[in-house]
């Protein structure tokens, strides 16, 4: 059984617009001690679908449909109270920006002591000195002394480790980590990963890792879902979704992105925009954007099984699809390349 | 301060670029005061000395982590800030000093491109009102002669003419950016900073930005002074790289040499901090990971900046400050241990002991 699955969700938002789908018919399942990575751009439903699991959806939020299992019991069922209990203890969470997750008002050492206290009922003493061992676990200098420092007095990188330490503090058998790396230098961010990994090692929790960052997917992930329009449109192992991607987004984010190991060669960009959750297209939600589209791509896609677990939502692949051409996209932007040839004259100087 | 005499020295010896830019011995300290008097405490060494060129026609990316003074010099340079002393030349004329009324005419040489496409557009203005300001603070067009350089001026950048009529909180991000472009490109600037334009972007739609800078650059004899954090995104679209640490420029090469053969420990580091989209890659990469964090440069460290978290540094480090020398043509570094080792890299995947 699969420590957390979760099957067919659908979290919807109210706005002043209407009602927006930001995850919709979302399934996927993580294994003990697994590391996946959750990968998609702004809008895609990947930090919605972290919050669902911990059950922090905003006011103008529900969760509509679907189930979210953890050990098999289905955590849309807990009361609050039941949630708070798990929340922390059993899936802990790790926040993109370790500024605004940290209270400013409370030493470090209160903030960690705290959730041992609560969730693994130790007293004061023994909730501090297990804060000091969590420090120096994610390597913080002088523990004892940066104990009772606040917030504000740590560097961004350090803030994070504290955010770390606070998370694994309960032993925790999964810890999403939502854009950990995004607000930190490269420097500090390739320390973050490294001591990330080497915690997973030693403590054994399953990480989900919510990313927009292919680089750190590929450094640190086993199995990668590839998010689009508030559903997975990919699923694989790392290798299999970085070597043969199947779905047209998952190529275009990998041929779009430049490379640290390639020299400047013309990057090929996913022409178009971010689909609007208001108006999403009554198929594939990529379908707009993408160079393969067929008449067949406004029917729902199901998905395609490729073996070894790799899936991908995509009529490419799909017996109906046979014989028919792909067309040209709708509404797409005129091409920068294109625009140039007709650029105005320059004036003359 | 005693550093940058070498670099200049080298740049009079070797044959002359056309350099469009030359920036010498440019510094940006803000004051930082303290009591009802506002007594001066102490500076934030934002730009501690730096020296470079930019040629017409290329992209120099500016490399460097938060708080390495990269948009501070890039400010500097366009005169959005005033230096605290040195030189900034501009096709040979000084800018650094220069009276506003001098500076006017200069301004549409220049141009800047910001990151945040969603704070850089004034949101009470149309898309056509914010390209055309330009065209008439500088009395380049007016009247119907403005309204078709807008309609052409968002065709460039690959919008429709009726998007004139739109405010900026219709737009996505990247259609934001081009605005942010094409309005850079209203004036018919020859150089142009930009400083982190695709930070902000999603993945798939920084490849149309970066792709529409490169086209507009061919087109029009664009020069770029390309500011970013994203070494992966500046070595694709620069011809030659500095790198910023601290407030100063630690390296400087050209694009394949700076990435092929980097002098200094502390860009080998920053290369070996950014992680390749490719699992297999990962598996048999051998890492640099630095420990410490980045000094402040209030109190920058003495000596070489990057000796606190450099794994390979020495006596000589914490006291002097090692100059800026070239080492190949156009490749200039700044450390000690470069420097007693004939020009050659340290490899730092190798234990630091192994090393000395």
């Amino acid at each position: 059984m699969a420590l957390l699955e979760v099957h067919d969700l659908r979290t919807t938002f109210k706005t002043e617009d209407g009602v927006v789908a930001a995850v919709n018919g979302l399934s996927f399942s993580v294994e003990p001690g697994s590391t996946l990575g959750i990968v998609g751009e702004s809008g895609s439903g990947k930090s919605v679908t972290s919050l669902s699991i911990m059950r922090l959806i905003a006011q103008n939020g529900t969760i509509e449909r679907g189930t979210i299992l953890f050990k098999g019991e289905n955590l849309l069922d807990k009361s609050e109270a039941e949630m708070r209990k798990i929340r922390g203890r059993d899936i802990a969470m790790i926040f993109q920006d370790p500024m605004t997750s940290l209270n400013p008002v409370l030493t470090i050492g209160e903030q960690i002591a705290e959730a041992t206290r609560l969730h693994l009922g130790l007293n004061k003493k023994e909730a501090l000195d297990k804060a000091v061992d969590m420090l120096r676990l994610v390597r913080i200098p002088i523990a004892e002394k940066r104990l009772r420092d606040y917030p504000h007095q740590f560097s961004g990188g350090m803030r994070q480790r504290v955010m770390i330490a606070m998370a694994l503090s309960c032993d925790p058998a999964v810890l999403i980590a939502d854009e950990p790396t995004t607000a930190l230098d490269v420097t500090i961010q390739a320390q973050i990963i490294e001591l990330m990994n080497e915690m997973q090692a030693r403590l054994g929790s399953a990480i989900v890792l919510i990313t927009h960052d292919l680089g750190v997917v590929a450094e640190t992930c086993e199995n990668v879902l590839v998010m689009y329009g508030g559903n997975m449109v990919e699923y694989g192992t790392a290798t299999e979704i970085f070597d043969s991607p199947k779905m047209p987004y998952t190529m275009g984010l990998l041929e779009s992105l430049p490379r640290l190991d390639q020299a400047g060669s013309r990057l090929i960009p996913i022409e178009g925009q971010p689909p609007n959750l208001l108006r999403m297209p009554p198929g594939c939600a990529f379908a707009p954007r993408c160079r393969y589209r067929m008449p067949i791509c406004d029917e729902p896609v199901p998905l395609y099984d490729f073996g070894n677990g790799h899936v991908a939502r995509c009529f490419l692949y799909d017996q109906r699809a046979e014989g028919q051409k792909p067309i040209e996209a709708e509404n797409r932007p005129v091409i920068a390349g294109s625009a140039v040839a007709q650029a105005p004259p320059r004036v003359a100087r | 301060m005693t550093a940058p005499s070498a670099g200049a020295a080298a740049a009079a010896t070797v044959a002359p670029h056309d350099d469009l830019v030359i920036v010498r011995d440019l510094y940006k300290y803000f004051p930082i005061t303290a009591g009802i008097l506002q007594r001066h405490v102490a500076d934030v060494r934002a730009v501690d000395g730096i020296d470079f060129e930019i040629r017409r026609g290329e992209t120099l990316g500016l490399v460097g982590e938060s708080g390495s003074g990269k948009t501070t010099a890039g400010r500097v340079i366009l005169r959005l800030t005033e230096a605290t002393k040195g030189s900034v030349q501009f096709e040979g004329r000084e800018l650094v000093g220069l009276s506003r009324n001098d500076l006017r005419p200069l301004r549409k040489e220049m141009q800047i491109i910001f990151q945040d496409p969603y704070a850089s557009l004034n949101p009470r203005m149309t898309v056509g009102s914010i390209v055309r300001e330009p065209l008439e603070i500088h009395g380049i067009a007016h009247g119907k002669e403005a309204d078709v350089r807008v309609q052409e001026l968002l065709r460039l950048v690959g919008l429709q003419p009726h998007h004139a009529n739109r405010y900026p909180h219709e737009f996505s991000g990247g259609q934001r950016q081009r605005v942010g472009v094409a309005r850079a490109l209203a004036v018919n600037p020859k150089f142009i900073v930009a400083d982190e334009p695709v930070s902000a972007l999603d993945v798939s739609i920084q490849a149309q930005v970066i792709n529409l800078l490169q086209d507009l650059q061919q087109q029009l004899g664009l020069t770029y002074l390309f500011i970013a954090h994203d070494l992966s995104v500046v070595r694709h679209i620069s011809n030659r790289v500095a790198v910023m640490y601290v407030g100063k420029i630690v390296e400087i090469a050209d694009r394949d040499r700076l990435y092929d053969n980097p002098l200094h420990p502390y860009t080998q580091a920053l290369l070996s901090a950014i992680p390749i989209p490719d699992p297999d890659i990962e598996r048999r990469r051998k890492r640099v990971i630095l420990t410490g964090d980045i000094p402040s440069p209030v109190n920058p460290p003495p000596g070489c900046r990057f000796h606190t978290r450099c794994p390979i540094a020495f006596d000589r480090c914490k006291v002097e400050v090692p100059a800026f020398k070239e080492y190949e043509p156009g490749h200039r570094a700044a450390c000690h241990w470069v420097e007693e080792h004939g020009g050659t890299a340290p490899d730092l995947t190798v234990t630091p002991t192994a090393l000395a």
